[in-house]
């Protein structure tokens, strides 16, 4: 890790230490969203991490974002830190429009979702958009007269119906019949920047929420099952339960490395492969870990007071937004058939690349 | 843990080509790939190999080895087992038994042995299991007795892979009686030539009809004392310990490579939703084992001792070997055969009958998983 990425790290942990227990996490599951938290990130400046200065950003790359992110999934953050910059942040500032001040979203490409514009009359019917009532702006690509445009649609302008995942995070609803949109609001959108590089990004941010979350459920499910006692003994001590230990501790590391090395190698955006690898492998990673460590924990893990439940039904929502595993390793597949058997090794062997 | 990511340096990509242009002019297309280090024994190939400088590259200069990183062997094994190179020769000999002479053996006997071993001329298999010690290796009942000038040895080796080609193997014997409480005592490593007198070789028909394992009889076999390797009465150490690290090198996640491989040769581009997803998930799954098994490569170069990390390797490693065996039999909705005129499935055949072994080998899943569980909570 570089040493400006290993301060970064560092400086987050604190501030998610200090501001994302467990109890704040409970607090704020009434409305899905923790001001003070989102305050402190906002003077940190850790939201817009991968936006370039110039744009308004905080500067740093895709690997910093996703640093931080990873940081975030750990504390099971109930804030739109991946939406801000790294997906709204970076789409607003390739198209040269203003950055505001508050949280951002984005249109994740839901099925059914659909975007008109017509000079600057937008029409739209987005859904699951995170935190989308709470944002201050939400982005979307639209096609209008044979040309690509970035939008930040005001949710203000918009009818919300809140929706929420399974760890009441809010993915909402946003329709937008026939408005205004305000002057800052529309722009062409540079060659790269479309619907495909965000859900890259997102799949990518995802992920590496999914590494954080597992990284503890590691930690906690090592902890509580050697403090447990059962038949005189630490539970940990059965060969059963070591045999859960051992899995969780192996989805971690591989979904931990995979999202590492699609960051890392994101310069300056993550590629296919590595980000359809890589989803695939957090989500299943989710899964199997999620499964383990609630049958090593036995009932405890089931109350919502619990640390462990915030962080798995954040992992069973994280795996399926932005492309769940299936989605990934089908499109994954579809490209490496078409490069054909010899080319399988090739691709299969190529890890973090040379800056 | 220590797993980092870790970037290839140009001379170890530049090695990587190499080697890839090497097996394209060696293994003519259409050739059968062996499945995994086991998978065929061939001494030309291995002596073809070891002239290019790719045996005993863990073996310094001056024992005719090559002096190469932890990394440059992984680069040179993954290509190998990726393309299903038969190097079951020298396989085991490079892995292990030069490793540990160059840990604990003389000075003499590195001078018999290595240079050998790099010339992919000398070859060596395991004698560790016997027919009442599996996992619990302390239990061996196999019995060194003092004679003049070495020990006379007598007892019963199983499942010993290769040994009716194989040059020597590397006995876990007792040299002392058992004490109570300290099962782990009075064992040590004698170097046996499997030519030697007393030595009865029978094959134990492996699961597939090959003749792979065999059961090796010794007989009071004279081994001289020049012969033992390491010190008397730490056996038990030697072989749990320094080797532990080689657990996680490709050949524990590779094996079945070219059955995904020759499947998607015999698919095609135009592959159904169903089968894209079985193929980009196995894709997705060896970029992140291989992540992982790198990692660990980069860690012993930089002279750590990462034995909890080579252990969690294995198991997920050596469990996707077969995983991947199954949703490929899953895919293609065929009956196994392994006479088939087609390459796939006659690996396919060939997979399902040995890969049970792959969780076997080299220390049980059960096993890592204690020995990584007590890891992952210290």
């Amino acid at each position: 890790m570089s040493d400006d990425r290993a301060v970064l790290t560092e400086v987050a942990t604190g501030l998610f230490r200090d501001l994302c227990t467990p109890e704040d996490v409970v607090a704020a599951e009434a409305t899905g969203w923790s001001e003070r938290l989102w305050t402190a990130l906002t003077e940190s400046g850790f939201p817009l991490v991968s936006v370039p200065e110039e744009a308004g950003g905080s500067g740093g790359d895709v690997a910093d974002a996703c640093a931080l992110l990873t940081v975030a999934g750990r504390s099971a953050a109930p804030v739109p830190l991946a939406e801000t910059g790294l997906l709204a942040g970076w789409a607003l500032a390739a198209a040269g429009l203003q950055l505001p001040e508050g949280p951002l979203s984005v249109a994740v490409g839901a099925p059914g979702d659909a975007v008109e514009l017509s000079g600057r009359r937008f029409s739209a019917r987005l859904s699951r958009v995170p935190w989308g009532g709470r944002s201050d702006r939400v982005v979307a690509f639209a096609a209008s007269g044979g040309q690509r445009f970035v939008v930040s649609a005001p949710p203000a302008a918009a009818t919300v119906t809140p929706g929420r995942n399974l760890a009441a995070e809010p993915r909402d609803t946003l329709v937008w019949d026939d408005v205004e949109l305000p002057d800052d609001a529309v722009a062409p959108a540079p060659p790269g920047v479309d619907a495909a590089a965000l859900r890259l990004r997102g799949a990518l941010a995802r992920a590496a929420l999914i590494a954080g979350a597992l990284a503890r459920v590691a930690e906690l499910t090592v902890r509580y099952t050697g403090e447990r006692q059962q038949f005189g003994r630490p539970v940990a001590r059965f060969q059963a339960v070591q045999a859960h230990l051992v899995t969780i501790a192996e989805e971690a590391q591989l979904a931990g490395l995979a999202v590492q090395v699609a960051a890392l190698n994101a310069r300056p955006d993550p590629s296919f492969l590595d980000v359809a690898a890589a989803k695939t492998a957090a989500g299943e990673a989710a899964t199997v870990a999620a499964r383990a460590s609630h049958q090593a924990h036995g009932a405890i893990g089931m109350t919502k007071e619990y640390e462990l439940g915030q962080l798995s039904r954040r992992l069973w929502s994280w795996r399926d937004e932005f492309g769940s595993e299936r989605h990934w390793s089908r499109e994954l597949g579809r490209q490496l058939a078409a490069e054909g058997a010899d080319a399988l090794w090739p691709r299969i062997s190529t890890g973090l690349v040379e800056a | 843990m220590q797993f980092a990511p870790t970037v290839l340096a140009p001379a170890e990509e530049a090695l990587r080509a190499e080697v890839r242009e090497f097996l394209a002019a060696e293994l003519p297309a259409g050739h059968r790939p062996a499945l995994g280090f086991a998978g065929r024994h061939d001494p030309e190939f291995s002596r073809t190999l070891a002239k290019r400088g790719w045996v005993g590259m863990a073996i310094p200069p001056e024992y005719g080895g090559h002096g190469r990183s932890a990394v440059d062997r992984f680069l040179v094994a993954e290509e190998l087992l990726a393309a299903g190179a038969p190097i079951g020769a020298h396989f085991v000999a490079d892995r292990q038994t030069a490793p540990a002479l160059l840990h604990f053996g003389t000075e003499e006997q590195r001078q018999r042995f290595l240079p050998g071993i790099a010339a992919g001329e000398v070859y060596f298999s395991l004698g560790m299991s016997e027919p009442d010690s599996g996992s619990d290796l302390a239990s061996v009942r196999t019995r060194a007795t003092r004679v003049e000038g070495g020990w006379t040895v007598t007892g019963t080796k199983v499942w010993t892979s290769e040994a009716h080609r194989n040059h020597f193997f590397a006995v876990l014997c007792r040299t002392s009686p058992v004490e109570e409480g300290r099962k782990h005592a009075g064992l040590s490593q004698l170097l046996v030539d499997l030519a030697a007198p007393g030595v009865r070789i029978s094959p134990i028909p492996y699961l597939d009809g090959s003749h792979h394992f065999n059961e090796v009889a010794l007989e009071d076999v004279f081994v001289p004392d020049d012969m033992v390797l390491g010190e008397l009465g730490s056996g038990w150490q030697q072989v749990t310990s320094e080797l532990a690290y080689e657990r996680s090198g490709p050949d524990r996640w590779l094996s079945t490579f070219p059955v995904l491989r020759e499947w998607l040769r015999e698919r095609g581009a135009d592959v159904s939703g169903e089968e894209a997803v079985v193929l980009g998930r196995l894709a997705a799954r060896f970029r992140a084992i291989r992540q992982l098994s790198l990692s660990v490569a980069r860690a012993l170069d930089a002279g750590a001792a990462p034995a909890v990390e080579a252990a969690l390797v294995k198991e997920v490693g050596t469990r996707f070997e077969q995983d991947l065996v199954e949703a490929l039999r899953d895919a293609a909705e065929t009956e196994l055969d392994q006479g088939s005129g087609s390459l796939f499935s006659a690996l396919l055949a060939e997979a399902v009958l040995t890969s049970p072994s792959y969780t076997l080998r080299g220390g049980t899943t059960e096993i890592l998983r204690s020995v990584a569980a007590k890891g992952l909570s210290a």
